[in-house]
């Protein structure tokens, strides 16, 4: 399942052409502003079948992610770049929450600011060890 | 003073990014229904905090709210609760026992005076003066005052610690009540439920640590987000309720099908909690899906409200053929007398009517 | 103690009580009360008394003929609030669980939607009853207060229950400690006014039968 999957153009139930309106508004204003924003799904009142709707409408893009850090999450670039389906996983693979993002990149992908300090640190640590080993050798 | 370390630090430590915070302030907040573009603040203000330290005093209790709140089994997002805070005190799940663990208790208490956020499950014995429910000498009752007194928010967690629960039933030996009863000069969150979803309680602390204050409360102190709708609003039966189709037995054909548990006494019309939506054992079921009526466990006295089998319509009767039957007797007796005046008046009337007749032949 | 736990309990309690009681203790009273022995003779080929009392409640039960459309359309509503009250009260799965914990029986229900269509058909008819009385000249004169109170404690139970079975207005279990508030009021003033033609009607029509049944005129 490697290609990407184009967005059909099938005629959706109502609320999935209202999300879609909405969600068209946001990538806009992603373009123009470049501000981000987020859909909640857990919490709107779409039957599985509308939620299967809304997966087919939007289609399937280029990237697909885990991240595993404390449990799973799986994100997923739609067939229209800036918007992902996002989906946090608990004990037993459970969906704990399921959002579509507006964004570059989804919020949970890329790595902290402070996590890279931190990171750097841990990097110069880690040579700073290799050559004192290396000299202790020599 | 050691620098307390912030819950970001103690992540990485375990070797999580604050992807792990992202990930569960996104689900915080759909949990909440907050807005969820919050969670990038709340993750990056949970990261800066220092773990928010938690005493856990058990009472009266079964010990339920417990296992409910510590059901994984692997590192998941549920357990990451245990991260955002410093279980300072929890008689049951810390190492220490006996003098070093209260004496760990009085240090926590000490060194976060003001800060600290007081979890109380079981209800509180009152009966002589608290002796029914001591800890090394030392009546729960003397204790919950005490540690209230320098608590930031308590935390009533399980029917028994918001409402008095079991103990409290009748004829509650122990004086039992709750800890709103007793604790009167500090904000009390009740998170009722016997035992509550899980989510419930992690939710309400994840929240008071991220935000710094506690959710929107309805009129019993129980947070919205998780008891604003009934069990019957979001029951996946409904429909047969509002069509009339009920179960009349357990396991018969109605049941079988589906169909709504109210003749067997369900109580989730007037049940609040998330148990529809958020279910049990990691949204696995709940009482309902598995063929039982609720019994209302999240409410005030649940116990007492007539049996868990006795539909909601019908009256909570001491013993109808005892009251009809004393109903009857004494309107029989009053009906009598009634009647009895009636006659005696006739007959008086008579016997002056005979009179006056006599007299006037006479 | 919640409103719904004192409504379900000692509020209907006692209600029932004083209903049960108030009943007996009317009946007894008029029952028993002294009669003078009929000294009339019975015609030829007068009915036995409970054939004519039978007869006259029937009778009665008919639509009179020569009423104008004002008085006719009373009467067909007196029937659609009545008989949608008596299709409510035991038909009504929720309630035929109330007479089971009561007397033990029970039968089966209609669909909930049946309900709901009776129901508000009652309430209609109910208000209806209300504007006729109000509205007609006559009828105001003769009304009084047992009129009036004893049409509030029969609407409130019908309102009531379909705002608490729709979700609407108040908190579900405060509507319905109301609903169960309102027929314990109602069966509490039941024996007392004119309510008590439910049961009074059966005697009052059935003694007039056989009274004049004895003596050969059949009303």
């Amino acid at each position: 399942m490697s290609e990407p999957v184009m967005p059909e153009a099938v005629m959706p139930e109502a609320v999935v052409i209202s999300l879609l309106a909405e969600l068209s508004r946001l990538l806009e204003r992603l373009v123009r502003t470049e501000e981000t924003a987020a859909i909640d799904l857990r919490s709107l009142p779409i039957t599985p079948d509308d939620r299967a709707a809304l997966t087919t409408a939007l289609g399937r893009g280029e990237v697909r992610v885990t991240v595993e850090s404390g449990g799973r999450s799986e994100l997923v670039e739609t067939g229209y770049p800036g918007i992902w389906w996002v989906r946090h996983l608990g004990a037993g693979d459970r969906v704990l929450t399921e959002r579509i993002e507006i964004a570059p990149v989804p919020e949970a992908l890329a790595a902290a600011p402070a996590d890279i300090a931190a990171a750097a640190d841990r990097l110069a640590a880690h040579l700073a060890a290799l050559a004192e080993r290396e000299s202790s050798n020599a | 003073m050691r620098d307390r370390e912030t819950i970001g630090e103690g992540l990485a430590r375990r070797g999580l990014s604050r992807r792990a915070l992202l990930r569960y302030s996104a689900w915080l907040a759909s949990l909440m229904a907050l807005p969820p573009t919050a969670s990038r603040v709340m993750a990056e203000t949970l990261a800066d905090k220092p773990r928010q330290p938690v005493i856990w005093l058990s009472f009266q209790e079964c010990t339920g709210c417990t296992e409910s709140l510590t059901r994984s089994f692997s590192p998941t997002l549920e357990d990451l609760i245990f991260d955002l805070i410093s279980l300072d005190y929890h008689e049951t799940l810390m190492a220490a026992s006996g003098a070093p663990a209260e004496a760990a208790m009085e240090a926590s208490r000490e060194a976060n005076k003001g800060k600290y956020v007081l979890v109380v499950d079981g209800s509180v014995a009152t009966g002589l003066e608290g002796a029914y429910s001591t800890n090394a000498g030392k009546t729960n009752l003397a204790t919950l005052a005490e540690l209230a007194a320098d608590a930031a928010a308590v935390l009533g967690v399980g029917t028994c610690a918001a409402f008095g629960g079991l103990p409290m039933a009748d004829p509650n030996p122990t004086g039992a009540k709750s800890v709103g009863d007793i604790v009167k000069d500090k904000p009390v969150v009740n998170i009722p439920g016997c035992p509550p979803i899980p989510e419930a309680i992690a939710g309400t602390i994840a929240y008071f640590v991220t935000f710094g204050r506690l959710p929107d409360l309805d009129h019993l102190n129980r947070p919205m987000a998780f008891f604003g709708d009934s069990i019957h609003d979001r029951c996946y039966r409904r429909t047969f309720y509002d069509q009339g189709k009920f179960a009349k037995s357990f396991d018969d054909e109605g049941a079988r099908k589906g169909w709504c548990l109210y003749e067997l006494g369900c109580k989730g019309p007037v049940t609040w909690n998330a148990c529809a939506t958020l279910k049990w054992n990691a949204a696995t079921s709940f009482p309902i899906q598995s063929g039982h009526g609720c019994l209302g466990c999240s409410e005030p006295g649940f116990w007492d409200r007539g049996g868990f089998y006795q539909p909601l319509s019908a009256a909570v009767m001491g013993n109808p053929a005892l009251i009809g039957g004393a109903a009857v007797a004494a309107g029989a007796a009053f009906g009598a007398a009634s009647a009895v005046q009636a006659r005696k008046k006739r007959a008086a009337a008579q016997a002056a009517a005979k009179q006056a007749e006599e007299g006037r032949q006479g | 103690m919640t409103l719904l736990d004192f409504a379900r309990g000692p509020a209907m309690n006692v209600a029932i009580a004083i209903c049960v009681a108030g009943i007996v203790w009317r009946l007894v009273a008029l029952l028993f009360l002294p009669r003078a022995r009929d000294r009339s003779t019975r015609r030829p080929g007068a009915p036995w008394r409970v054939t004519a009392a039978a007869t006259s409640i029937l009778s009665h039960m008919k639509v009179a003929k020569g009423l104008g459309p004002v008085p006719r359309f009373a009467v067909w509503n007196a029937y659609a609030y009545h008989i949608g009250l008596f299709v409510i009260v035991f038909f009504f799965t929720q309630h035929i669980l109330v007479w089971e914990g009561l007397v033990g029986l029970s039968w089966p229900g209609l669909p909930t939607g049946v309900i709901t269509v009776a129901s508000v058909i009652t309430l209609a008819a109910l208000v209806a009853a209300l504007v006729r009385r109000v509205s007609s000249p006559i009828l105001r004169l003769l009304s009084g207060f047992d009129d009036y109170f004893s049409w509030l404690l029969t609407t409130l139970p019908v309102l009531t229950g379909l705002l608490a079975q729709s979700h609407l207005f108040l908190r579900y279990d405060t509507m319905l400690a109301l609903h169960i508030l309102s027929v314990a009021a109602m069966l509490i003033w039941f024996p007392f006014g004119k309510l008590f033609h439910g049961v009074l009607v059966w005697v009052t029509r059935g003694r007039t039968g056989a009274f004049y049944g004895r003596r050969g005129v059949a009303i």
